[in-house]
């Protein structure tokens, strides 16, 4: 005869159920809510020693006054998602609200991840849009189009049609491209990464020091702010590498 | 205990199943660019998560994390409906599953340890979370077959 369902048993499962319940709202909120909220980490710079020779012949590239009383240094990489992430929402706002109002400069410097195979060619094609003044527009669309590109075989022709896309001389990119220029720049720019504690990217430099994780842009202003109103010489961190100015 | 309640073990299972699939989940939004940092107080998140043992063919670790604890909850979730509870099938697929899922979070954590000289802190509660698992799926074994004794015997009486 069948056995009629225990009231017990069933109140148990309810109370588990329940448990997951609770479990499920706890775990997917606090995601959400570092996802779309306030729930960063703390924002307190980190003193980085930087070996000002290595910084001299690593070429970074800059946009912004030369004389900007706050420096900002950017490492990151083109196929990392969070950089794609950064670079379409923060940096932006940096450049129109930093930048042209003359209180920031911005320097770029690669640091592809060993993750991403096709990160090296990326920041390679970078510099080679940077040989043609047009860095920043290369920049912008291979963070918004990172998605199409990032898990090509063989992205050159990519690289070549958004080259062309943004107004660069596709011929003359796509030999800068299929050589090995500026493979060694992009090294360096590594190496300087790595030797000033770069783990991830992005990772950002206020008057040369570390922020320990990408800031909103909220917090940075604030970074920021405090940085221009220290008696600081940003000169005596900035000033010496050799970056190139790029047409924004 | 009534034959048809669902062991303790695999309650437990179910929870801890669901805690590993937000462990997981919330570094493979990092991994997928979802989120600009991950939440870190060991410090070496960042640094585990972009080495080149963060992905395996491809594909995130932490995905695959993922889709280990989505069965496991999924078979837990199974085998504590009434009509489930006494397979005993349930309970070797979780053993296996969570098995190799014990061995990997070894590697894993010696890689951290020996290797990238960094810890991530979810993937040390990921690690612990699967052991747990693992040790409680063997105590479901256990009372599976106590269970399946249980049913033979009240059937011939």
């Amino acid at each position: 005869m069948a056995r009629p369902p225990s009231k017990s048993k069933g109140s148990s499962l309810n109370t588990f159920y329940g448990i997951l319940g609770v479990i499920a709202v706890i775990g997917a909120g606090a995601i959400l809510y570092q996802m779309y909220g306030q729930g960063s980490a703390a924002m307190q710079p980190v003193d980085v020693p930087i070996d000002q020779a290595q910084l001299a012949a690593t070429e970074g590239i800059s946009i912004g006054e030369e004389d900007a009383p706050v420096v900002i240094f950017e490492f990151a990489d083109f196929q990392c998602p969070a950089c794609g992430t950064y670079a379409t929402f923060v940096t932006p706002l940096i450049k129109e609200r930093m930048v042209e109002p003359g209180l920031v400069r911005y320097v770029f410097y690669d640091f592809p991840l060993e993750m991403h195979p096709n990160s090296f060619i990326a920041a390679r094609a970078g510099r080679c849009a940077n040989d043609q003044d047009m860095f920043w527009a290369y920049h912008d669309i291979l963070f918004a189009q990172q998605s199409s590109w990032s898990l090509e075989r063989d992205p050159i022709g990519m690289f070549v049609d958004m080259a062309d896309e943004v107004g660069l001389d596709a011929g003359q990119f796509e030999s800068c491209l299929r050589s090995d220029m500026f493979a060694e720049e992009v090294t360096r720019s590594l190496r300087l990464g790595e030797s000033l504690g770069v783990r991830g990217t992005p990772t950002l430099f206020v008057n040369g020091r570390r922020l320990p994780s990408p800031p909103t842009f909220n917090e940075l202003e604030v970074i920021v702010q405090n940085a221009a109103g220290l008696s600081q010489a940003p000169a005596d961190t900035a000033a010496a590498p050799a970056d190139t100015a790029a047409a924004s | 205990m009534d034959p048809l309640s669902p062991p303790p073990s695999r309650l437990a299972i179910a929870v801890a199943a669901l805690l590993g699939i937000f462990v997981a989940g919330y570094l493979t939004i990092y991994n997928l660019g979802y989120l600009g940092f991950v939440q870190c107080s060991t410090g070496g998140c960042e640094t585990v998560q972009s080495s080149q043992y963060a992905m395996i063919l491809g594909t995130p670790v932490a995905l695959v994390g993922l889709v280990g604890y989505v069965l496991l909850f999924a078979l837990a979730i199974i085998g504590v409906q009434p009509r489930w509870v006494a397979e005993r099938w349930i309970a070797i697929a979780i053993a296996l599953l969570s098995g190799v899922g014990t061995a990997f979070s070894a590697y894993l954590t010696y890689l951290e340890a020996a290797v990238i000289h960094a810890w991530c802190q979810w993937c040390v509660v990921s690690a612990i979370l699967m052991t747990l698992i693992f040790v409680l799926s063997l105590v479901g074994l256990r009372s599976s077959i106590a269970m399946e004794r249980q049913i033979t015997t009240s059937s011939e009486g």
